[in-house]
């Protein structure tokens, strides 16, 4: 196993003087981090380059306002840049990034991507109702390594890839230390030029993870039971989603959703008053905004292959829909049939981009029997 | 001169059986209303289906006049029952030619505002309440913050205007205001009298909401860059005020469109001048973007400050900005078809100061 290098210092300061230091050194030109916004509730992505601006970055923040991969996103798509950038995010937004790479949609030339062990997000609704008080909350569990307080998003409370990741370099937390390992080739480069050498021993750090993985692991299943009956079915479906009223606001958050004109906002999904007044006059009725369920299983069928859990569609949901708790689900049992893992690994293939002459034999089965049925019922 | 027409029955009932009465002799062929078994808009064709209807309900799940735009031309006869801020996000859409009134029955009523989305997700409505603060002239509690502030809560120009503000539920009053409103009418019970609705009666009331108003809008303290910045700063760049606006019609939101994607050399550049720069960016520009494009026609209807994920009160801003625009043209909106919205029309003399 890789050893690590320990940093000086409590979780927030050991990270910013770190990356004061690769400003200072040319290691890296900018720094993505969140910063606090003026109304002191929320926090934004800053790409901060004048390292004296580095002091008001907030490394590791309560909540997922935006999700980084987003941020990057906007800055790397079109043309090649000359810096050189670090970017810190959460585990989830690291997984979010690695998709929007494999979509084209990042660029990750010029970029080290930097992960910490995260002990989630708070929703964001509870934050904004009282910054200070959940603000306290959040340190007491980062300070403690809290991985499973039930204030945090339902989704984070399942979550078991809340530690290292697929990025360049990974802050772990061990018993008030930080210290910091490198993941890949990129990594390296970041410990060579910053003269670090790794020696410090990672077992223990990995076990205590391992174990709360697995607790979590046994958790998503538990709650997976439970949001299954929520999930599956089109009347179950229809009754989540009740309240909906169309705004989507989780397509527009989603960080896989990355599409400029969403199919379901186009010309094409609304359809004239010939067809609406057709469609009502063969139900008696029918109900308004349109195609509601449509437009969730549609995304379902769209984006839950590269669905990371980071949860923002629940966030922003205006009328409390359950929607990461359901598209994780969902996700989970997509993602599990390609024997795929969103945002795991860079070298996956998409599964939708790939391939393969024999793939899902079973649903040949299942048209071979259903004509056999066919065939005895005429 | 309107005509009334007065009905020994409640409210609801009324409603429900003036649509039933029309459906059932094909004089119309659908009704549009809200239905509080889905808490969603029914567009309803089958007579047996208005049962579900609760066209007074005080929730607005989507601006109905956005609904309503989506649907037009409608070559059926539609009977239509909404807010009156749906009434005239719909006419401001008629005037961009996003909608056409033709074929539809607008009917209105006196509104006493509608609760939050959030207050129906926790099951928080009290409809007994509601209409016991209706009834008594007084502004139901915790209903939306633009509602408490609403000055249009009685339109002259719907087909039918519903009066409900400081009447008893027990008889309904609806005053026809239109060819249209008589003829329907006329259909389900000719026993007409002339008579306009009164706005004196309402006065008390919208005493009570100027005040209201004025607490609102002196809550949002400083709308130059300073103050705008800190109440937009926490916005999350979902666009979904935008989305559920009904005035914001744009098939593709220019701030969402293509001209907004600077490439990397260029926000490398603005990186290097200021030291650190905001991703996504634009944060505060879509905002003063989508003031300018449409405040002026901004109906109040408090839809964005509900669907905003970080709490924004963009419905009060806009509200304030939107009508300190709409002044300058001595417009409001939605409050005639006829009447052009202000930036379609040339006037040779017109902001003289802005030259001097």
């Amino acid at each position: 196993m890789n050893k690590g290098i320990k940093l000086e210092g409590e979780i927030r300061k050991s990270i910013l003087d770190f990356f004061e230091k690769t400003l200072s050194n040319n290691t890296f030109d900018a720094v993505l981090m969140p910063m606090m916004v003026p109304s002191e509730d929320s926090y934004a992505w800053i790409l901060v380059k004048d390292k004296n601006l580095l002091k008001d970055a907030e490394p590791i923040v309560p909540i997922m306002p935006i999700n980084a991969a987003k941020a990057l996103k906007r800055y790397t798509r079109i043309g090649d840049g000359k810096f050189k950038i670090a970017a810190l995010m959460k585990p989830c937004e690291i997984r979010a990034t690695i998709e929007l790479v494999k979509l084209n949609q990042i660029k990750l030339d010029d970029v080290t991507l930097f992960s910490y062990d995260c002990v989630g997000a708070l929703p964001m609704q509870d934050f904004i109702a009282e910054p200070q008080k959940k603000g306290t909350l959040f340190d007491k569990l980062l300070k403690e390594q809290i991985y499973n307080s039930d204030e945090t998003k339902p989704v984070c409370q399942i979550c078991d890839k809340f530690s290292n990741c697929a990025s360049d370099l990974h802050f772990a937390f061990e018993n008030g230390n930080v210290v910091l390992i490198s993941n890949s080739e990129k990594g390296d480069k970041t410990v060579t030029k910053m003269k670090f050498s790794p020696n410090i021993d990672l077992k223990n750090w990995q076990n205590n993870i391992d174990a709360l993985a697995t607790d979590k692991k046994k958790n998503r299943a538990e709650t997976f039971e439970l949001v299954k009956k929520m999930a599956e079915g089109f009347d179950n479906l229809s009754e989540t989603f009740a309240l909906c009223i169309n705004c989507h606001n989780c397509s527009s958050v989603c960080p896989i959703c990355y599409c400029r004109k969403c199919y379901f906002d186009s010309a094409v999904a609304k359809p004239n008053s010939d067809v609406k007044m057709m469609r009502a006059k063969q139900r008696g009725g029918i109900a308004l905004p349109l195609d509601k369920i449509m437009f969730h299983t549609g995304r379902m069928a769209h984006m839950s292959l590269s669905c990371v859990s980071c949860g923002l569609c629940s966030d922003a949901c205006p009328v409390n829909i359950p929607v990461a708790q359901i598209f994780s689900y969902v996700a989970s049992q997509t993602q599990k049939t390609f024997d795929y893992v969103a945002g795991e690994n860079a070298g996956d293939a998409l599964p939708m981009k790939e391939y393969k002459l024999d793939e899902m034999g079973e649903l040949g089965e299942m048209v071979k029997k259903a004509e056999v049925q066919e065939s005895h019922n005429e | 001169m309107s005509k009334l027409l007065k009905i020994e029955n409640n409210f609801q009932d009324t409603i429900k059986d003036f649509l039933k009465n029309l459906l059932e002799n094909k004089k119309i062929d659908g009704v549009f209303s809200f239905r509080k078994n889905t808490s969603n808009y029914g567009l309803i064709t089958d007579v047996k289906e208005l049962e579900n209807i609760a066209p007074l309900y005080p929730l607005m799940p989507a601006n109905a006049g956005q609904l309503l735009g989506r649907f037009t031309p409608m070559k059926e006869v539609i009977a239509v029952v909404i807010h009156p801020c749906e009434f005239r996000a719909f006419i401001e859409l008629a005037k961009r030619e996003q909608g056409s009134l033709d074929n539809f029955l607008l009917i209105t009523h006196t509104c006493g505002g509608v609760y939050p989305l959030k207050v129906n997700v926790k099951n928080e409505i009290n409809e007994k309440q509601y209409w016991a603060s209706v009834e008594k002239g007084e502004i139901p509690q915790n209903i939306r913050p633009t509602c408490e502030a609403c000055e249009h809560i009685a339109p002259q120009n719907a087909d039918i205007l519903i009066s409900t503000i400081g009447e008893k539920n027990d008889v309904t009053k609806l005053y026809l205001n239109t060819k249209k409103g008589i003829k329907f009418a006329k259909y389900y019970n000719d026993n007409l009298v002339k008579k306009s609705f009164e706005k004196e009666n309402l006065k008390p009331l919208l005493e009570k909401k100027n005040i209201a108003k004025e607490k609102l809008f002196s809550a949002i303290t400083d709308t130059g860059l300073d103050g705008l910045i800190d109440i937009f700063g926490k916005c999350v760049g979902c666009h979904g005020c935008n989305a559920v606006c009904p005035i914001c019609y744009c098939t593709l939101c220019d701030f969402d469109s293509f001209n907004y994607d600077y490439n990397t050399p260029i926000l490398e550049k603005e990186l290097e001048q200021k030291g650190a720069l905001r991703l996504p960016p634009d944060t505060l520009f879509f905002q003063l973007g989508r003031l300018s494009h449409m405040s002026f026609s901004c109906v109040g209807c408090g839809q964005c400050s509900d669907v905003c994920p970080a709490n924004i009160p963009v419905a009060s801003v806009f509200k304030k900005v939107g009508e300190k625009t709409a002044e300058m043209f001595s417009f409001i909106p939605g409050k005639d078809v006829k009447e052009p919205i202000p930036v379609m029309i040339f006037k040779e003399e017109e902001f003289p100061e802005l030259g001097e």
